[in-house]
């Protein structure tokens, strides 16, 4: 099992409840085939640096999971059949870092 | 000597210079990210990576901020990676 990072973003503005479907539909994706659910983060309305498929503004959707490579596949093909999606981005990491969240705007990480 | 020359010669175009690099300070600088309690390299630490982009976004090079090779490498691959979902 190694562990991966995944982050997607998705148009436009979601409500509390329209979001822990999205989340929820990608999950089961995951913990379906052969991978483990760790974390889920919502980093919420972000506006983009610059302009994407005419777009300015999207929600931020970050998953930390354990998985194989059928995982992936499985995730990224299902993602990219998403109309409503707009970008992925998945990264293998050594080890999850459970604890900053550098996008929670409640309490402010100072970090250097 | 030739050194300092060179960073002179470009110094209009990386106004960022002075925040790393204070005139007739010691030349010498450690890498900022090989020291005890140095930041980890994220692409999600926007705050961190901002420090080592130019005003335009783009990378600065290492002869300016002292990074070491290693983690100069790690650093640009960090960039790229929040540049692909427009965090920077």
């Amino acid at each position: 099992m190694n562990c991966y990072e995944h982050v997607f973003i998705t148009k436009g503005d979601l409500s509390e409840r329209q979001s822990q479907k999205v989340l929820e539909k990608y999950s089961d994706i995951i913990n379906s085939n052969s991978g483990k659910m760790i974390k889920t983060e919502k980093w919420g309305l972000r506006n983009f640096t610059y302009k994407i498929n005419n777009l300015r503004k999207g929600f931020y959707f970050h998953l930390k999971f354990e998985g194989v490579a059928k995982t992936i596949k499985e995730l990224e093909r299902t993602e990219n059949i998403d109309e409503t999606l707009i970008r992925f981005l998945t990264v293998k990491v050594k080890k999850h870092d459970l604890e900053t969240n550098y996008f929670d705007n409640k309490k402010e990480i100072d970090k250097k | 000597m030739k050194r300092k020359k060179n960073i002179k010669k470009k110094g209009s175009s990386f106004s960022k210079l002075s925040l790393f690099q204070k005139s007739g300070a010691k030349f010498f600088k450690p890498c900022p990210f090989s020291e005890k309690n140095a930041p980890v390299i994220d692409y999600k630490n926007i705050k961190l990576l901002k420090k080592y982009l130019s005003d335009s976004g783009r990378i600065l090079p290492s002869r300016i901020t002292s990074v070491s090779q290693k983690k100069q490498r790690e650093l640009s691959q960090a960039i790229k990676r929040a540049r692909l979902i427009s965090l920077i």
